[in-house]
């Protein structure tokens, strides 16, 4: 084992996880086999196509959540007080431990999910062409839906790595109900900022104007907000969750 | 080994539970760490393994400060907590995972003393009882062949036969490299394995001496009614089990529990007489 940061530890803690959550990662998988072929077939049913587009739609709502939940079970044995004391002795660095369980719920699991959601996909439509007729068209991993998709996952999941560390219980419904605050203060103060530059409109006065507001505020009103934004959800919450495991007591 | 300088902690809205503590680990030796419940025992071990963070004081092993946990200081130190819980996976597996990460870990001596417990790899760790899943950690902290091993309460949820294939297997495993730390409420477990007692008492180290020295201060046995010289602490009001300073009298083999008890009724008086060496004096 080298000094300071390996490499080779983390690959090591990576297999570690693998092995410990190996149930829950098959189930999740399983369920997402089950849910990515059922929602093709029945998108198939109505227009017997099924596009690139609606392919990335239905791969997005299993894969965010999905990568989500597998962040909160990765962090169960760190909160859990029976199992931390073991964890925590190991010896691994802080930034090793971080990367590792990055690379596990992120990059692996993006690899792995996007493989199984292909093969499933193709599956699904020469069930659809036998069942329903439908056209055939070439389901890739190269379209920028996909790498939207994608870009909103790695943005979104450090939110929940945070969640998942910092509290011991009911870890998802306080996560949701912390971001649902956090956003909603954005929310005011994009408000608030587009009211006082715009003062002059009278936005507080006439209805139409005070609608434009609140749909103006419900976006992000700059390429500067858009990086702001995508900072503080990403690698600064990367940064809050480094802190959290370093500070981490039994 | 691992030094402790000043080391004060409290849980949050509590009073202190350790007030500096100034302590000095050696290898070569099995210390035994007593206290009354609620003492501080328990912290101490987790401080000590980094798991815990002082307060005030610090707490170092070989020179690098624990509270970092860095890699090189953990493959060092492992700790057999009181109470944890174990993955549902194979023995076989628990080691395959857990073991790469400490350099000196021997595969043979895990599997042979697995073989000494009765256990085999094979077998799902969360169908084992407590019992059984301890001595797997047991096991397993042996043969990571760490220099400093810490044990809190390790002979809970043994039954009296494994007690003593406890010490048994504590006594083969210790050598001039290692350092074994051993926390118990149940003084008694740890007859002949520890050879160093350190007692806490109302958040503070009241007693930190070697068994050696405890042997050539103390006196442990049943004296007469008209034998009250050196007298220090009895269990009984005539013929009781007592502590005596020694002075010329014949070596005895230590009474843990009575030392224990002794130091927690007259520690200032227990102390000034492990700090003179003609014997104990005249009291």
């Amino acid at each position: 084992m080298g000094q300071g940061f390996s490499f080779q530890r983390v690959i090591q803690f990576i297999k570690r996880d693998l092995v410990l959550l190996r149930g829950t990662f098959l189930t999740g998988f399983l369920v997402a086999i089950i849910l990515v072929f059922l929602f093709c077939l029945l998108n198939m049913v109505w227009d017997q196509k099924l596009s690139l587009e609606e392919f990335y739609g239905i791969f997005g709502i299993i894969y965010i959540p999905m990568g989500i939940l597998f962040t909160f079970a990765l962090f169960r044995e760190f909160g859990n007080p029976k199992t931390n004391a073991l964890y925590l002795a190991l010896p691994i660095s802080t930034i090793e431990r971080l990367v590792g369980k990055w690379l596990t719920v992120s990059l692996i699991y993006t690899l792995v999910l996007s493989v199984l959601a292909l093969l499933v996909g193709t599956v699904a439509m020469a069930a659809g062409i036998i069942l329903f007729g439908a056209n055939f068209n070439l389901l890739t991993l190269f379209s920028e839906s996909y790498l939207t998709i994608v870009g909103t996952y790695i943005f979104v999941q450090p939110v929940a790595m945070v969640g998942a560390l910092s509290f011991s219980r009911n870890k998802i419904g306080k996560t949701l109900l912390a971001v649902g605050i956090v956003v909603l203060g954005f929310f005011l103060f994009n408000f608030l900022l587009y009211a006082m530059f715009n003062h002059k409109l009278g936005v507080f006065d006439e209805d139409g104007l005070g609608s434009m507001a609140f749909n103006k505020a419900g976006m992000d009103y700059s390429i500067v907000g858009r990086w702001f934004y995508g900072f503080i959800f990403g690698p600064l919450m990367l940064v809050v969750a480094y802190f959290k495991m370093r500070e981490k007591e039994v | 080994m691992l030094t402790t300088n000043k080391l004060y902690f409290n849980y949050p809205t509590s009073p202190s539970v350790l007030k500096s503590i100034n302590l000095e680990l050696k290898p070569g030796n099995i210390y035994g760490l007593f206290g009354k419940n609620g003492e501080g025992k328990s912290t101490l071990i987790k401080i000590m393994s980094g798991l815990l963070f002082p307060k005030s004081g610090n707490c170092t092993f070989n020179g690098r400060s624990i509270q970092q946990r860095e890699p090189e200081t953990l493959q060092d130190i492992f700790l057999i907590p009181e109470e944890f819980e174990l993955p549902s996976i194979s023995i076989k597996a628990f080691e395959h995972i857990n073991s790469v990460f400490y350099p000196n870990f021997s595969k043979e001596q895990f599997y042979n003393l697995l073989e000494e417990f009765h256990l085999k790899p094979q077998q799902i760790i969360s169908n084992l009882s407590f019992g059984q899943k301890k001595k797997v950690l047991i096991a397993f902290g042996i043969a990571v062949n760490t220099q400093l091993l810490l044990m809190d309460e390790p002979t809970n949820g043994l039954d009296i036969p494994s007690k003593s294939q406890f010490r048994k297997v504590m006594a083969a495993s210790v050598d001039s490299g290692k350092c074994i730390v051993i926390s118990t409420h149940q003084v008694r477990d740890l007859h002949s394995l520890i050879n160093h007692v350190i007692i806490l008492d109302n958040a503070q180290l009241i007693f930190d001496e070697s068994l050696d020295q405890v042997t050539k201060m103390l006196w442990f046995g049943r004296a007469s009614s008209t034998e009250q010289t050196g007298l220090i602490y009895s269990e009984g009001a005539f013929g009781g089990r007592s502590v005596h300073a020694r002075m010329d009298k014949e070596e005895t083999e230590v009474d843990l529990e009575l030392l224990f008890n002794g130091v927690l009724n007259e520690p200032a008086r227990i102390n000034q007489i492990m700090q003179n060496n003609d014997h104990g004096t005249r009291v």
